[in-house]
């Protein structure tokens, strides 16, 4: 066993981080919020988890069964805050923390690295997308705020189609992967944190819904921005589209 | 030949990428696209579906090791070639109604995966499957009510569906979690032959199988068909196109029946879940009625029309008549779906001249002006209640002698009975030139319509379960202890012939009743804000956004 030179507990603590439990997961927040730049917070979102998952396949240690619960909690409790948020890139970062959260359920019964690895993978994808798109709307509104301006629909389509797309991949819609790890993780789970599980699925879809709402419907000010470029869709919508492939043919060994 | 199954959902896939890429090249003509995969669709459904009346054998045939399975049996082609049918209508429907607006292509595209959902859902043969689609028809239903982008109002109300869709499936994927536990197995077959094998198998906290998750999959058909306190969202998503509103009261709604009919192998061995979806379903059809006639927005209307109808599908389950339900769903789905799609020209026409003769009729049925008797009381009370019941039972008894071993079906010829009294009730209450021949025509029609109902029912009934000792089981275990029920069915005929009795005698005699009066404008108050269950909701989910709200300024937004 690999221990960093540190104590069993701060070890775990220190994947906390990574694997964000409240309230060291405020520090993953404030990087992200920290981060301007939104190919520095795409980096952000990819790495961090790949990072826990790292430091977990390096401590060898049977995780405490308390972690799992400490998981579940925090996953609750950022669900539960992406009601009232409104600045897409904090939604962005408590997503993120409320989804990888619950990779302590999947580690706790030993999946394997590669199949944390693309679990992992899949919640940050479509977060990453949405950073990019986040950036783009910032560009042309001066930020992306929720309930401030609306009718994206009308004046920027394709950026809205990848934005719609990418969100519903987020919250672990059907057939992205993300769909399959929650359907794993509930698998795995005991009942009363399986129910806890389902209802923080069912309120990430509340606040996608009340996300999107604030953000693309509407009427739309003239003159419109000009919408995402082609290319730019055609790669995102190819990066989704694999990421749906993915997940159909990736189910993470569920049978 | 049978694996042409898989190709049904395949092809409204094809179709809507297909719609997809060639939107932009093809402008407005991109909907042949979908045109010619629905109707490619639905040829190959009732190939199917004639596969299955030549008896071809149940199976069921698999994309994948995992999931992806899908059956080839009775209920899974019939309800193939219905959705097939009904969307290819709608498809051809907005050919016309959709060309001014604006998504055109994305609106057939989005018809194309819904049916693709729609049909996966119903011929799933494995839960993984049965989840993707239940879980993926509330997500393209959402888009599909908001089409209209600029409006706020549709998608707020499409936001309620979504919602309650969402929150609905988490029952049934806790359903697949344990039944994942119990039989290690996500196929349906494997699953059905595990129940049928051990019954009584436990899970968490020692309760049965069967019993827990047949409660949790009655949850999620309640949320999915509109069930009494999950109702909200359906009266009020007339904001949406009229094409979707037609695919919605006419396909999508019905889900919950379906679903409930796929696993009547689970239910059969149920002891209590069944009586509880009885009694959903039976408040529901009662809540539903009774708020549709007490709106004045005709769509509202229907809306609610749709609730009742979904309430006595529902209820239909509860008694253990499954086949019926299908029958009923089928029925309600084609002529709610023809009501939707003729609204448009219906208005339009209305606007020149409403049509309505401003006859004896008219004034009856919208001014409820009191007429004149033209039947003796007694003579008509008697006619109201002997009349329907012998209709009904002697009809029903030429095609299931064992009729009155079934205490279900004995409930739903009892709400036969009671519908049959109040048309003739009515029909007493008509001022007409010509009284017995109006009664003689509402009797003939009385009769063929349950003629026709009884033996319509009955070759679903041979159809869906072949096998008539299955059938009879759903009936068992639908039943209650037989004094019990005799005593109840016996006090509520009672009560309700005493009361017809009270009203022919008060109409005759023109007594007001100052008391009831109060209390029905008491009772109308309380209907006309719909029960309050949309004010609580609201209120529900405010305080929960604030309290959120709170918490993330306490958290420094961290």
């Amino acid at each position: 066993m690999v221990t960093l030179g540190l104590s069993m507990e701060w070890h775990w603590l220190l994947i906390g981080l990574f694997f964000p439990l409240f309230p060291l997961s405020i520090g993953f927040n404030a990087l992200l919020n920290a981060a301007k730049a939104p190919w520095l917070k795409v980096i952000l979102l990819l790495i961090w988890p790949q990072i826990g998952i790292a430091l977990i396949i390096q401590h060898q240690a049977t995780i405490p069964e308390w972690l799992q619960y400490w998981g579940l909690l925090s996953s609750g409790l950022y669900a539960f805050r992406m009601l009232a948020m409104r600045e897409v890139n904090i939604w962005i970062g408590y997503l993120a923390t409320s989804s990888w959260a619950l990779l302590w359920i999947l580690a706790f019964d030993q999946l394997s690295e590669h199949q944390l690895q693309i679990f992992a993978f899949g919640f940050s994808l479509p977060l990453a997308i949405m950073a990019l798109i986040s950036g783009e709307i910032a560009k042309r509104y001066g930020a992306a705020y929720t309930g401030l301006y609306g009718g994206l629909a009308i004046a920027n389509p394709r950026l809205t189609g990848v934005l719609v797309v990418s969100v519903f991949a987020a919250i672990a819609t059907p057939i992205f992967p993300t769909f399959f790890a929650m359907l794993h993780t509930l698998v795995l789970s005991q009942p009363l944190p399986s129910i806890w599980l389902v209802m923080i699925w069912g309120t990430w879809s509340w606040c996608a819904a009340r996300l999107l709402q604030g953000l693309i419907v509407g009427p739309a000010n003239l003159p419109y921005p000009r919408d995402l470029s082609v290319g730019m869709t055609w790669a995102m919508s190819l990066l989704l589209g694999a990421l749906a492939i993915l997940g159909l043919i990736y189910t993470g060994n569920l049978s | 030949m049978e694996q042409l199954v898989l190709l049904l959902p395949v092809i409204p896939i094809i179709s809507a990428l297909m719609t997809q890429l060639l939107s932009s090249s093809m402008g407005r003509r991109v909907s042949r696209i979908s045109v010619i995969g629905g109707t490619l669709t639905f040829a190959l459904a009732s190939t199917l579906l004639l596969m299955v009346l030549m008896d071809y054998p149940v199976a069921h045939y698999s994309f994948g090791e995992t999931w992806g399975s899908l059956y080839f049996d009775p209920l899974a082609v019939l309800m193939s070639t219905v959705i097939a049918a009904i969307s290819l209508l709608v498809r051809i429907y907005s050919v016309r109604y959709m060309a001014e607006e604006y998504g055109y292509g994305r609106f057939f595209v989005l018809l194309d995966v819904m049916s693709a959902s729609l049909i996966l859902m119903v011929a799933a043969a494995d839960m993984i499957t049965l989840l993707v689609a239940w879980h993926l028809i509330g997500v393209f239903l959402y888009f599909l009510l908001g089409h209209e982008t600029r409006s706020f109002s549709a998608f707020r109300y499409g936001f309620w569906t979504f919602i309650t869709y969402r929150f609905g499936d988490l029952p049934l994927v806790l359903a697949a979690a344990v039944l994942f536990h119990t039989f290690d197995s996500w196929s349906l077959p494997e699953i059905f032959a595990a129940i049928e094998a051990n019954p009584d198998v436990t899970t968490f906290f020692g309760f049965r199988v069967v019993e827990v998750v047949g409660s949790l999959i009655a949850v999620s058909a309640f949320a999915r068909s509109a069930q009494f306190l999950v109702h909200t969202w359906l009266p009020y998503t007339m904001e949406g196109p009229t094409p979707v509103s037609a695919l919605m009261h006419a396909g999508i709604v019905n889900a919950g029946g379906i679903l409930l009919n796929r696993f009547a192998p689970l239910y059969l061995q149920t002891d209590s879940v069944l009586h509880w979806v009885f009694l959903v379903g039976l408040i529901t059809a009662v809540i539903g009625s009774i708020l549709m006639l007490a709106q004045s927005d005709i769509k509202k209307a229907l809306g609610y029309s749709t609730m009742g109808q979904m309430g006595f599908m529902i209820m239909e389950c509860g008694v253990g008549a499954f086949s019926l339900a299908i029958f009923h769903l089928i029925a309600h789905g084609l002529f709610k779906g023809t009501l939707f799609l003729s609204a448009g020209s219906v208005i339009n026409q209305a606007r020149k001249h409403d049509g309505i003769p401003k006859d004896e009729l008219y004034q009856f049925i919208v001014e409820r002006r009191p007429t004149r008797k033209n039947f003796p009381w007694l003579a008509m009370a008697i006619l109201t209640i002997i009349v329907p019941a012998f209709v009904l039972f002697s009809s029903h008894f030429a095609v299931t002698p064992d009729l009155f071993e079934k205490q279900g079906a004995i409930i739903l010829l009892f709400f036969g009975w009671v519908t049959g009294a109040q048309v003739l009730f009515s029909t007493y209450q008509m001022e007409t030139h010509h009284p017995w021949r109006l009664l003689l025509l509402v009797m003939t029609t009385f009769v063929v319509v349950v003629l026709g109902y009884t033996y319509i029912s009955h070759a679903f009934d041979v159809f869906l379960f072949p096998d008539t000792a299955f059938a009879h089981q759903l009936y068992v275990a639908a039943g209650t202890d037989t004094l019990l029920f005799n005593l109840a069915a016996i006090s509520i005929a009672l009560l309700i012939v005493a009361t017809w009795l009270r009203t022919y005698w008060k109409d005759s005699h023109f007594v007001h009743d100052v008391v009831t009066r109060h209390w029905a404008r008491n009772f109308y108050a309380i209907v006309s804000r719909e029960f309050h269950v949309s004010d609580v909701y609201k209120h529900l989910s405010q305080w929960t956004i604030n309290l959120s709200a709170r918490t993330n300024i306490w958290l420094r937004w961290g």
